[in-house]
């Protein structure tokens, strides 16, 4: 049992660290698709931004966190 | 071609770096207690992991639609790679402790030796266990990099590789692989992961990329160039 709930944490691991960081991510996508959809490969850019940014953000935020 | 390259390099170096810590807990638990319980936990969790690899490669190639397929592969992909380039930043700027298998190596045998019994199942278990779940990181690289663009052959091949290369090498020098530049490798890694992640998401939205696959290339240089600004931000200075 605790093999099967350790496997299960690691599976959801893989994914997630930081569950905010995450659905920003998802959220992110979300407006992507909907971007994309109506603008086309332009919008792609701003997802591509909207993700590097994000890496930036939550970086920042954990190292101010740790400090 | 090159496609194929890309996606048999992203597979390798990934499993590489998870078969190098599989190997540091084998390691530990054979030269403690002996060979014969790990090895048979590596077999009991390599064969687990192949049938989880067919079952779900098969249902995963022959399923789901391909858009929907791009669409769900490319955002575990991205969750996944930018997690790991999320600690490799932290890595680098000093916030978060390198992993180093020499540690990890010495804690799995001091808590083998502080283990009070002679029976061989800590030995099994614990074998089974590491290569295992770290397997399943393999499996999910290798299924997610090759489970879409008709690349799951190549995906397969570049993980099967890495497993067997650094199996070898842990043969041959029996010691943990503390000179594998793994947090370098992770760093590589998670770009090449939320690169193609960013790249096989969009193109599940509906999106055409130009130039194709060769604008993953584009991604990984500025996934880089943002992982590298973050890491200058937020560099903790050398203390004197």
């Amino acid at each position: 049992m605790k093999f099967l709930r350790s496997a299960g944490q690691q599976v959801i691991g893989l994914f997630v660290s930081d569950w905010v960081q995450s659905a920003v991510i998802l959220v992110i996508l979300a407006l992507g698709w909907l971007a994309v959809s109506k603008l086309g490969a332009p919008a792609l850019v701003a997802l591509v931004l909207l993700l590097s940014g994000q890496l930036v953000w939550f970086a920042r935020a954990e190292a101010r966190r740790a400090s | 071609m090159y496609q194929q390259i890309f996606i048999f390099g992203a597979a390798f170096l990934g499993s590489a770096v998870e078969s190098t810590e599989a190997l540091t807990i084998v390691l530990a638990v054979g030269l403690t207690r002996g060979w014969r319980a790990p090895l048979l936990g590596t077999a009991v969790a390599l064969v687990s992991l192949a049938v989880l690899v067919v079952l779900f490669g098969q249902f995963i190639v022959t399923r789901i639609p391909d858009s929907a397929l791009k669409l769900l592969v490319g955002t575990l992909l991205l969750l996944f790679g930018l997690r790991w380039l999320h600690k490799a930043v932290l890595r680098s700027a000093g916030i978060v402790a390198m992993h180093d298998e020499e540690r990890a190596y010495e804690q799995t045998v001091n808590s083998l030796r502080e283990a009070l019994t002679n029976t061989d199942w800590i030995g099994f278990v614990l074998a089974l266990k590491g290569v295992f779940l770290e397997g399943l990181e393999v499996v999910f690289i290798v299924i997610a990099v090759g489970g879409t663009g008709r690349g799951l052959p190549a995906a397969v091949v570049g993980g099967l590789a890495a497993m067997v290369v650094v199996a070898a090498t842990g043969v041959f020098v029996r010691r943990p692989l503390a000179r594998v530049p793994e947090n370098t490798l992770k760093y590589t890694v998670g770009v090449l992961l939320t690169s193609l992640g960013t790249f096989w998401a969009a193109e599940g939205m509906g999106a055409t990329w130009p130039l194709d696959f060769v604008s993953i290339l584009g991604l990984a240089v500025i996934y880089f160039a943002a992982s590298r600004f973050a890491v200058t931000v937020i560099r903790r200075p050398a203390v004197a």
